[in-house]
């Protein structure tokens, strides 16, 4: 059988590239993803250092299961679990309602996570990206989600809209829709020095737009671009509302948080900040309130 | 029913159970056998009789002494047992009723006209029917309390004991057998976890079987199953036995309030591996999670799910299911050290089944039953017999024990 053998080789080559117990379990979610095409194909995929989340099409995020697409971002395990504790921290109703803005929203994981979890006709949440392609796969999610793009006078239900736009851009704070409670953000925070040792299955396949902190254009090396246009954005005035759920959620890299945290102080004028862990114990959030 | 029963051996007969052959006494006796017929039921069925007629005469007293104004918490609690002593009333009523019948006909068994004789022949059996029907099936299932555990589902967790790949082997067999019982029983069923050998079968896995009465079903399952057979993977015709453990644990309802069975501050959430940086640095997924319940000492690890978020619900099911379990487990004993509980419980690391294949034999060692019935055991709904045997064995030592204690 010499399609067997075949597989079977590329399967020895996957256990010597992740090890044996992780190869055994992609396998495992390999075969069970009958949708997403042949084993031999997929398996050689995964050979070649393509991410399994992209090879399977989808990736579970809380209770949602998410459209993945190359090459936006796929959506981390970090992420969701701060996800899931901002979704249980705030419990909006239909009588107080949350507006939500999420930067560099990519999949739409963060907000299509919030309004799956909040109560229905309690969240107005908006996305933003400079990709198109990460505008089209969060309204696709969204749509997979049976979360609409636009409030329908006919029933009750949570609302999501992602935009094309570059929030780096200085005028950026002018086209804002509305004010918003709630700001998320899981911008791109790495290094430019680190980038270039990252596993092949992050450089080489997920867009390098959602991942470098410094864009090429842009001066700067600490990977923190982003956080210093988000707090000069929450400082103007009429971006957030005055109100005591109102707060800045952001995910930051290994080692950013005490950095992330000064500059909502001083840029973003947020007097009150604090940081979440993720699972594995790194500073993984700085969340800021006005008050 | 009763054929199941004969073929049951080196069953200690219970004093009661003795009333299933009554019924089986059909012919037609002379006059004073037939009245000592009435009196063997009434003195078979004695202790269970006394046990009903106590628990109606209570009910009398109740009614007669209630008000029919309901006010008091004391007169609902009142009203609350009238009605719950309601259907044992009734079927007590019918019986008293079906005895003076029965009482009336035998003096006609002997009357000169053949047609009267012919009728009274035919109510004579059917009364006899109907009396050891009440004693065997009635009473019993009215005075045996309901299940406190019948709405819960199960949790099966097989693991594969001894003997390799041909433990593995059966355990997918088994596991089959168990897929197709809860489809019969209209349960559903799913697989959360399974860790497939490299010989084509299963070392082990865990199955979450939803549905009323799952549990009550599938606890008597678990324990040693013993496999005795020549496997597939045997080349000279050796008989192996290989054995797999079955552990079924209770499901509560997943909205049920948590904080009964364990505090969240008693349960450490830990995740497998180290991640480097993390975050946008890695895209391999990390979905293990591993829970240490401080006070039990129980720890749970789940990986089969692809996010951290699944694996998490997964493995704070099975941790509550655990918990469950001790609870019920200790339950029992704590009854039982206070009224002599007959109830067995189920040791797990008692060998409980036998599955001979070359004899077609399976053999129940709590009941001490074989039947020659491997096939229909492994590729029908034979199951249902052992499973059914043991919940009437069960029901018999709690009806024993209810006689014992009134």
């Amino acid at each position: 059988m010499p399609r067997q053998h075949h597989v079977a080789q590329l399967f020895l080559a996957l256990t010597k590239s992740i090890g044996r117990q992780s190869a055994n379990q992609e396998l495992n979610w390999m075969k069970r993803a009958t949708h997403a095409g042949c084993l031999k194909e997929m398996l050689e995929r995964r050979v070649e250092g393509e991410p399994l989340q992209y090879i399977l099409g989808t990736q579970p995020f809380g209770p949602l299961d998410l459209l993945t697409r190359a090459p936006i971002l796929i959506p981390r395990p970090e992420t969701e679990h701060w996800a899931i504790r901002l979704a249980e921290l705030l419990q909006p109703t239909i009588e107080r309602p949350l507006s939500v803005l999420d930067l560099c929203t990519g999949s739409g994981c963060i907000p299509l996570l919030l309004c799956h979890l909040w109560a229905r006709g309690s969240t107005r949440a908006y996305g933003v990206d400079i990709s198109d392609h990460a505008v089209q796969l969060a309204k696709d999610n969204a749509a997979r989600c049976g979360i609409p793009g636009v409030a329908s006078p006919h029933h009750f239900s949570n609302v999501y809209t992602p935009y094309l736009a570059n929030v780096l851009d200085a005028t950026f704070g002018d086209s804002l829709p509305r004010s918003f409670d709630v700001i998320t953000s899981n911008p791109p925070y790495i290094l430019l020095n680190e980038y270039h040792q990252l596993p092949r299955s992050v450089k080489d396949y997920e867009d390098p737009r959602a991942l470098l902190g410094d864009p090429p254009d842009i001066p700067g090396t600490d990977g923190l671009a982003f956080y210093h246009a988000i707090a000069r954005l929450v400082a103007r005035d009429g971006v957030l509302n005055e109100g005591d759920q109102t707060m800045v959620v952001l995910e930051v890299g290994d080692k950013q948080a005490a950095a992330v945290e000064a500059i909502l102080k001083t840029e973003g004028r947020l007097n009150r900040t604090e940081i979440w862990l993720d699972p594995w114990g790194k500073e993984r959030v700085v969340v800021g309130r006005r008050k | 029913m009763q054929t199941l029963l004969r073929r049951i051996k080196q069953v200690p007969l219970r004093p009661y159970t003795r009333v299933y052959s009554v019924a089986s006494t059909r012919s037609i006796p002379s006059r004073s056998k037939t009245l000592s017929v009435i009196d063997q039921l009434e003195q078979d069925g004695a202790r269970i009789l006394r046990t009903v007629q106590t628990r109606v005469e209570e009910r009398d007293d109740l009614v007669a002494s209630s008000l029919d104004d309901i006010s008091s918490p004391e007169d609902i609690t009142r009203a609350k047992r009238v009605k719950e002593l309601e259907p044992l009333k009734m079927a007590w009523d019918e019986w008293q009723t079906n005895r003076q019948l029965l009482r009336e006909t035998i003096p006609l068994l002997n009357d000169l006209d053949p047609t009267m004789r012919a009728l009274a022949s035919d109510e004579y059996t059917s009364l006899i029917a109907s009396l050891s029907h009440s004693l065997s099936r009635t009473f019993p299932s009215l005075l045996v309390p309901p299940s406190p555990t019948i709405h819960m589902s199960a949790l099966l967790e097989l693991k594969s004991g001894v003997g390799g790949s041909e433990a593995s082997l059966f355990l997918g067999d088994l596991l089959r057998v168990y897929l197709r019982y809860a489809q019969v029983m209209k349960w559903k069923a799913e697989i959360v976890e399974k860790n497939e050998s490299d010989g084509g079968g299963v070392r082990d896995a865990i199955v979450e079987v939803k549905g009323v009465g799952a549990y009550d079903g599938l606890k008597w399952e678990s324990g040693v199953h013993r496999v005795q057979r020549v496997p597939a993977t045997e080349s000279k015709g050796r008989v192996h036995t290989s054995t797999i453990t079955a552990v079924v644990l209770p499901l509560a309802e997943e909205d049920a309030p948590e904080d009964e069975l364990f505090s969240m501050d008693d349960v450490r959430v830990e995740v497998m591996r180290a991640r480097g940086a993390g975050g946008q640095h890695v895209n391999k997924t990390e979905s293990a999670v591993r829970l240490t319940h401080r006070p039990s000492g129980i720890t749970v690890s789940m990986q089969d799910e692809r996010s951290q978020h699944q694996n998490r619900r997964r493995a704070f099911q099975i941790l509550r299911a655990r918990l469950m379990d001790r609870k019920l487990t200790q339950d029992l004993a704590n009854r039982r050290a206070e009224r002599r509980d007959l109830v067995q419980t189920a040791d797990r690391s008692a060998k409980i089944r036998t599955y001979n294949y070359v004899q077609e034999r399976v053999t129940d060692h709590r009941l001490g039953l074989s039947l020659m019935n491997l096939t229909t055991v492994m590729e029908e709904d034979g199951l249902h017999e052992f499973i059914d045997a043991m919940q009437r064995n069960h029901d018999e030592s709690v009806m024993e024990e209810i006689i014992q204690d009134s």
